[in-house]
């Protein structure tokens, strides 16, 4: 028998963790933010979901955003993301493909 | 959407099936491995209002939920080797040999091109490349944040089948990878076909036997540690920044230009100071360049021999809407948000020493090609808008609304001159080489 001993090629990572936000009791009276990062079809999307949300809790309020930099797919800055977080108190995204 | 979550904000995204793991990757790679998700079955890009809203309404109950429901977070995945050392046995060698590369290839850690053994003596003899130590961490390289120590990349090095002399540019190239500028991030994980583009200057490339004259892009012989470096990248991608495909590389449909790409320029035959003198090194230095790019066009012409004839025929080739960077300045620039960086869209160009010296008796230097392409290579501003999302536009540029008026005005397909990036490449005949980019390149310093 032959044998062949290698080293491993894949790097350790460095790991970060973020604790999860509390989740809402209910969206009705809740503000919340439409997020669209421009790619297409995510304006549709969120319109839909509007619409839901207004039909399932009419209470409910929305806000849209997007990010203020980038091309393609426009990011939120630090700055955006704390805006955000100061005028509602959730977010549903189309961020993803 | 984890930074809203670390704000304290619930949130919620839509993602098309095919992208759960890499939307679980990405959110596991910034901590938050149990970001919700509301799935629908597929991308809602190149869809009618109608069918997207029905895959909204069919998945409506998991916004909902996401944003009510405490969050699961998985159970931690199970961590690839590290630091093991795995051992293969055969009736033979060569059998041995067959049931690492199946093994790797089944972990993911292979290109799918055979590798070579990274044995402990291949290992230490690729070391002895660089003065820098095994355990110096070269960089922390996204996506995966893997920390890329000198040991690691020369591992990597030897399964591409790299010499010693390599491993300093390899390490250069890691350094460009992990620039804030770069974006790797966007790259590496992108559904496009992003391929590190390689350019190699000065005396250390010609040391490690870079070719860039006949056939520098390969295959064969006189192309030979291009190659093995070009892999070594691509190998250095997957396992040191975990950019695996179909779990965090999203690319759709993949590009040859991924396997390897990479050359030194042709600077015995350049007419011109050397590519990285323009980006503001010392013509003695040595330097690599990586620019990402997703595809390729020959740029073809044996018949001119008027500077701006052959620069009418190149400017042709940067007028192709179907790739995604022409007109991209209309929409905006590449950013990342947390380094505050941004990027203009770049087109690299390999230009064969014989157009090169063409353009130079001519009396033009790069600046006259690079503002001659600026000058010819223009499209409607309908025909650059086909492919682009009108609210985009008007969010990147609302000072130019007054287009909206004027659609047959001609635009330049870049955002100014400077985007053509040019270096000379290649063997005698007319033939070269452009490389629509994505973003800007970057360049660093080659170090013993």
């Amino acid at each position: 028998m032959a044998s062949l001993t290698v080293l491993s090629p894949v790097a350790r990572t460095v790991e970060h963790s973020v604790k999860p936000a509390p989740r809402l009791r209910s969206l009705e009276g809740a503000t919340i933010g439409l997020y669209w990062n421009m790619k297409a079809g995510g304006d549709a999307a969120l319109d839909r979901a509007e619409a839901l949300l207004r039909e399932r809790s009419p209470g409910a309020r929305v806000r849209r955003y997007t990010g203020s930099v980038g091309w393609l797919m426009r990011h939120c800055t630090a700055e955006d993301a704390d805006r955000i977080a100061a005028e509602v108190h959730a977010v549903i995204g189309t961020t993803n493909d | 959407m984890v930074e809203l979550e670390r704000r304290g904000i619930p949130t919620v995204i839509f993602t098309a099936r095919a992208f759960v793991d890499d939307a679980r990757r990405s959110a596991a790679s910034f901590g938050l491995p149990g970001l919700p998700l509301a799935v629908v079955p597929l991308p809602f890009t190149n869809r009618r209002p109608d069918a997207i809203h029905r895959m909204v309404e069919a998945a409506f109950d998991q916004v909902v939920a996401g944003l009510t429901r405490p969050v699961e977070m998985p159970e931690p995945v199970e961590r690839p080797a590290v630091e093991d050392r795995l051992a293969y046995e055969g009736p033979d060698a060569l059998d041995a040999w067959e049931r690492m590369n199946r093994d790797f290839l089944r972990r993911g850690w292979g290109d799918g091109f055979p590798l070579v053994p990274a044995t402990p003596r291949a290992v230490e003899a690729m070391l002895r490349g660089t003065t820098r130590e095994p355990a110096d961490v070269v960089a922390t390289l996204e996506p995966g944040f893997g920390l890329a120590t000198v040991e690691k990349l020369a591992v990597n090095a030897v399964m591409a089948g790299c010499e010693p002399a390599a491993l300093p540019l390899l390490v250069a190239a890691v350094r460009c990878l992990a620039a804030p500028k770069m974006y790797i991030r966007n790259k590496a994980m992108s559904t496009g076909p992003h391929a590190p583009l390689v350019l190699v200057n000065g005396p250390k490339g010609r040391a490690a036997g870079l070719g860039s004259g006949m056939c520098a892009l390969g295959p064969g012989a006189p192309s030979v540690a291009n190659t093995v470096l070009g892999r070594a990248v691509r190998l250095v991608m997957m396992n040191v920044g975990h950019t695996y495909v179909g779990v965090s590389d999203m690319d759709t449909i993949g590009s040859p230009l991924k396997y390897s790409l990479a050359c030194a320029e042709n600077e015995a035959e350049s007419p011109w100071e050397p590519y990285h003198a323009t980006r503001g090194y010392p013509r003695e230095a040595s330097t690599v360049t990586v620019h990402f790019v997703y595809g390729i066009c020959e740029l073809h012409d044996f018949r001119s021999t008027a500077p701006e004839d052959l620069a009418d025929v190149f400017a042709t080739a940067a007028t192709n809407v179907a790739q995604v960077g022409t007109g991209l300045w209309l929409i905006g620039r590449r950013a990342d948000p947390r380094y505050k960086t941004e990027e203009k869209e770049h087109n690299t160009l390999f230009v064969c020493p014989e157009h090169a010296q063409l353009f130079a008796r001519a009396g033009w230097g790069r600046a006259e090609l690079q503002a001659a392409l600026y000058r010819r290579a223009r499209l409607p501003f309908r025909t650059l808008m086909l492919n682009k999302e009108p609210q985009a536009f008007q969010t990147a540029h609302p000072e130019l609304a007054w287009l909206a008026d004027h659609p047959d005005l001609p635009l330049p397909v870049v955002e100014e001159p400077g985007c053509f990036d040019i270096a000379v490449v290649g063997g005698a005949a007319g033939r070269g080489a452009y490389f629509y980019g994505a973003g800007e390149p970057v360049t660093m310093p080659v170090e013993d």
